[in-house]
């Protein structure tokens, strides 16, 4: 071995070897936890910085040269060629993850594969459909400066009708998951948001076999690790509080939502 | 490639036409089958095409797949047609710059602008805040473009990319907001986009389609 091509391969070794250095930029929501759980899911080293919403530490500088858009999930890594790179995008961060490492395709299919496609139409459902609009629906519900029947039955009724969709494919799944025979990243995108159902004033017991889903998929260890980062998942717990509890969860998250949303529209 | 792709569309609805962008950039061969709102929920299009019952959707006979979701099927069709990456990068990390913003469009504007258009255009009642509300979210979009944008052509790279073209055709509700004056960089790359001949011809076959009432 020459010396050039001996320094190549130690160079190519450490490279590997800071690979992966993920980190994770999150805080609790549905979004969030789509990110850690897939990361357990893959058995990931990453660390994790929370990102404080009600202090708006997402609107700060270094926070925005990571993710432009503010929000969170943010991640960084090592990349191939060595560099740091920066993902925002929940959807994006979670193809990324499974493309660098999901070699044995523990929750992906290879790409390519009329599953590898499967799996995206019922990922971008979720960023697109239930996300977006059950966050709409949380708004309404739960948020708004004022309550607005016309916006929280809006919002409730499509959060409804995908739920619905899901829960029409699930019952003809033989696996029980979306995609094929395994759980991969659209059920795990899917999780978080349909877990917190009674938040946002949908009853889950209207869809049995997307309920089971959600049973089958937060007994697997991976979800259940995944879903307390940065903090505990206590939105199902909520489901059993009492309306004053319930109120006062409603008033505290009000608080910085609107805060948010005020510092949003000074732009 | 031999057979056209089959493209479910609608003339009135944004999504179908970023499809239909796609496979006019990529010259890919396509016929595209109207669908109304009651064909929506016509089998088999719901179990067998789209179980949303949603357009877009496509079938590709080539590769006997059908796919929905138009994120889904736009990285489709570069994956599959694009070979020599005209649309898209093979280089990392650029494309998942691309995958990002392609999302961020997805998840992002689509929606919103969605909400948006309702409760300003077409919802009967009057309800100031929830205009006010979808407002401010469409503006808070046109903030984080104009800034990622700035001294740059394109979003990713040097090139006009999948996560550019995605944008278009929701922008066409931006011209009456200002958005010359407060977000200058944005409005330079939507006039970018705008001028290009595939865009220029996608709007008048979206608008004769309209008129054709599809």
């Amino acid at each position: 071995m020459t010396s050039h091509s001996r320094i190549t391969q130690l160079s190519n070794q450490l490279t590997m070897a800071s690979r992966p250095d993920i980190h994770l930029y999150t805080t609790q929501t549905p979004n969030g936890i789509k990110i850690s759980i897939t990361l357990e899911e893959l058995g990931l080293p990453y660390k994790v910085t929370k990102i404080d919403i009600s202090k708006n530490t997402q609107k700060e500088p270094w926070f925005l040269a990571i993710n432009p858009n503010g929000r969170i999930p943010a991640l960084t890594d090592t990349f191939s060629d060595g560099k740091s790179i920066s993902l925002f995008e929940s959807g994006s961060i979670q193809q990324y993850l499974v493309e660098q490492y999901d070699t044995d395709f523990k929750i992906s299919y290879p790409k390519g594969t009329r599953e590898y496609y499967d799996t995206n139409s019922w990922l971008f459902f979720l960023n697109a459909g239930v996300g977006p609009m059950q966050g709409q629906a949380n708004h309404f519900n739960r948020y708004a400066p004022e309550r607005i029947e016309y916006g929280v039955n809006r919002y409730i009724n499509e959060t409804r009708r995908l739920y619905g969709v899901l829960n029409t494919h699930l019952e003809k799944s033989t696996s029980g998951y979306l995609v094929g025979d395994k759980c991969t990243i659209a059920d795990i995108a899917h999780w978080g948001w349909v877990a917190a159902a009674f938040w946002s004033g949908v009853d889950i017991n209207e869809f049995p076999a997307l309920k089971a889903w959600e049973e089958k998929m937060m007994a697997r260890p991976g979800v259940e690790k995944g879903r307390h980062v940065p903090d505990r998942h206590t939105i199902k717990d909520l489901a059993k509080k009492s309306p004053e509890e319930l109120k006062k969860h409603e008033e505290d998250s009000k608080a910085w939502i609107l805060k948010g949303m005020a510092a949003d529209a000074k732009k | 490639m031999s057979k056209p792709i089959t493209l479910y569309s609608h003339g009135t609805g944004p999504n179908p036409w970023k499809v239909d962008l796609i496979l006019r950039e990529l010259n890919i061969p396509y016929e595209t089958e109207w669908m109304d709102f009651a064909d929506l929920k016509k089998e088999p299009f719901e179990s067998k095409v789209s179980p949303n019952g949603r357009v877009p959707a496509i079938h590709d006979p080539n590769t006997n797949i059908t796919l929905w979701e138009s994120g889904a099927i736009i990285e489709y069709l570069v994956a599959t047609y694009d070979k020599s990456a005209a649309l898209t990068y093979t280089s990392s990390p650029e494309k998942y710059h691309v995958s990002q913003w392609l999302h961020f469009q997805m998840s992002g504007q689509g929606p919103y602008f969605g909400q948006a258009a309702w409760f300003w255009k077409f919802h009967q009642e009057q309800l100031p805040s929830a205009k006010e509300r979808y407002f401010e979210q469409v503006k808070r979009v046109f903030y984080v473009l104009d800034k990622a944008l700035k001294g740059k052509t394109w979003l990713v790279g040097d090139k006009c990319t999948i996560a550019d073209l995605s944008f278009v055709t929701w922008d066409g509700m931006a011209a009456k907001m200002g958005i010359e004056k407060n977000y200058p960089d944005y409005y330079a790359w939507n006039q970018r986009l705008v001028a290009r001949p595939s865009v220029q011809k996608m709007l008048k076959d979206k608008e004769a389609a309209m008129a054709a009432g599809h």
